[in-house]
């Protein structure tokens, strides 16, 4: 235990030394935050379009809280997804092929503790961003719209920080099993489409997928809905298949670590 | 008492065998070279004995491990080219090292102090590894492997890159090493192996063409040998070629080139009498002819040759 405390302090470091704790946030940040901007100014910014035809009169009606709430989501599943990816990706495989994981492997640590250290790190640095990107999307839709109640923001922050935790933990799996990052980022973010492409256009029921999870969160916002996705009961059972996957996926990429610690 | 040993260890890539069923010990205290020409399956042996590399079969076994311990955890290693963390500076690296070999923080601190005075890269302790050069960095190296004061040491090709100036450092520091652990280290100069080894391994091809103590190797090996170097004229290399052809009794040609030849001679006083009057009736001109005992690269030369 102390030796993975050493190996995470070590993630952390580099985190703070490559100001990726400060680009990550700023950039969940700038997300939320535009999105209940635009959406607060957007009759005003197609008005001095200047291109309307004279005396067209433009309605918008004003968005419920919640709804702008949800667009924010999409937004971090979409950009969101994008920068946890590439902040994951080269995490294996850039040890892998300067050599450093080979130095580091040679001594007496488990794959296991140099797999869920990085990983533990990088959910940190998500879960922080995303946080303070959801905190500055809820503080703006409060001040311009108005408020939505604590439990239903908890909530969907929860559901949402689990299914970027998937995505990342995806990124770190590929970046173990692949020499290029590039190709982990672009299989992560490629199987979390496909899971939600799956999750909202397929017919028939998918409460184990993972892909769920970013509808379920924009659902959650709404109080007056009921409780999303096929109850508490289906939502449990999502969380539960998410969670599992990320040990099977962080297990493979020890694994595979373990049988090729460096790529010559 | 043998440290180490390495029973019929096999490693096959996609069809080749790079290393195939080699078996040696390695006594406790002793200083071993693992010499072979370039892809003679040294680096891919070294990989399986700090277990980087799962070997097809055979086993590794250090003498005073118990079943279920961890090898890595008696044994230092510095791989061909090491690599570093460029944003850490290289006291942090040498600490973190050691805290993953279970020191604590204070161990750890105090232990990396004294290693990089002791590899002289002291005062660039507090530098980042992105502004070492390549000598500070395999020095550093050096450091990291020693951190934990590991029972074996293992060096893959530790003076190949460096500068004759940095070569001679490192040299000195092995020198003082070996008195306190063991070493082995892989290098394909054969000056190096005879300058710091007990025991020597020759390996060829994947398999070991020759192990024994360097003393020993040497004292079975020594044979009476001739080396004669002409001018190159063309008069000189056609009686060269012709004297190659009809070689007297005793003589065994052990390599040739266009200006000269060196020979295994049974008895060194005959040689050098036959040769000499040989030279003077063809009138060759020599610039060099040597007399003595075939050295540990002429050994070198015929194992590798041989497998």
């Amino acid at each position: 235990m102390k030796q993975w405390f050493v190996l995470f302090n070590k993630e952390w470091l580099e985190i703070l030394r490559s100001y990726r704790i400060l680009w990550l946030p700023v950039s969940f940040i700038v997300l939320g935050a535009s999105q209940p901007i635009a959406t607060f100014f957007m009759p005003d910014i197609l008005a001095s379009a200047g291109n309307m035809p004279e005396g067209a009169i433009i309605q918008i009606p004003a968005p419920q809280p919640y709804e702008v709430m949800a667009s924010a989501l999409s937004q971090f599943g979409v950009i969101g997804l994008l920068l946890v990816a590439l902040s994951s990706m080269g995490a294996i495989s850039g040890e892998k092929a300067s050599g450093t994981a080979a130095m580091v492997l040679v001594k007496p640590v488990s794959h296991v503790s140099f797999v869920t250290a990085k990983w533990a790190a990088l959910l940190l640095l998500s879960v922080v961003s995303f946080t303070a990107g959801y905190g500055a999307a809820w503080y703006y839709t409060s001040t311009l719209f108005d408020s939505v109640g604590w439990g239903e923001v908890v909530q969907s922050a929860l559901l949402f920080a689990l299914w970027l935790g998937f995505v990342g933990t995806l990124a770190l799996l590929f970046s173990s099993l692949l020499r290029s990052a590039a190709t982990a980022a672009f299989g992560a973010l490629a199987t979390a489409a496909v899971l939600s492409i799956a999750a909202s256009s397929l017919p028939f029921e998918q409460t184990w997928n993972p892909g769920r999870l970013s509808g379920l969160a924009a659902e959650s916002l709404n109080a007056g809905a009921g409780s999303p996705g096929g109850g508490q009961g289906a939502v449990w059972l999502t969380v539960i298949v998410t969670a599992a996957a990320m040990l099977a996926a962080l297990a493979a990429a020890a694994g595979s670590l373990k049988r090729m610690p460096s790529n010559d | 008492m043998a440290l180490l040993a390495v029973d019929r260890l096999t490693k096959r890539f996609e069809g080749t065998l790079a290393v195939d069923g080699i078996s040696f010990a390695i006594g406790e205290g002793r200083c071993v070279a693992l010499l072979g020409p370039n892809g003679a399956g040294k680096t891919t042996t070294i990989r399986m004995l700090t277990g980087l590399l799962q070997p097809s079969s055979g086993a590794i076994r250090l003498e005073e491990m118990k079943p279920g311990q961890d090898l890595r955890a008696w044994i230092g290693y510095l791989p061909q080219t090491p690599a570093f963390y460029g944003w850490m500076t290289g006291r942090e690296f040498l600490v973190y090292a050691g805290r993953l070999c279970g020191l604590s923080a204070k161990e750890a601190s105090a232990r990396s102090e004294e290693l990089l005075a002791r590899v002289g890269i002291g005062a660039a302790g507090k530098r980042r590894i992105s502004g070492y050069s390549g000598g500070m960095k395999q020095r550093l190296g050096l450091a990291q492997a020693l951190i934990h004061r590991p029972k074996l040491l293992i060096l893959d090709e530790p003076v190949s890159a460096l500068d004759p100036i940095g070569r001679r450092e490192v040299m000195t520091l092995l020198g003082e090493l070996k008195s306190e652990t063991t070493v082995l280290f892989s290098t394909h100069v054969l000056h190096d192996a005879e300058e710091l080894c007990d025991d020597i391994l020759i390996m060829s091809a994947g398999r070991l063409a020759e192990e024994g103590s360097l003393s020993g190797i040497r004292e079975a090996n020594r044979q009476p040998m001739m080396s004669l170097e002409t001018e190159g004229d063309s008069r000189s290399k056609e009686w060269l070629e012709g004297w190659l052809k009809r070689l007297p009794e005793g003589f065994e040609a052990a390599s040739a080139t266009p200006m000269g030849a060196r020979f295994i001679v049974r008895d060194l006083e005959t040689a050098r009498r036959t040769v000499i009057r040989e030279l003077a009736d063809a009138d060759v001109r020599v610039t060099k002819l040597e007399v003595g005992y075939t050295t540990l690269e002429d050994l070198f030369l015929k194992a590798v040759a041989r497998s």
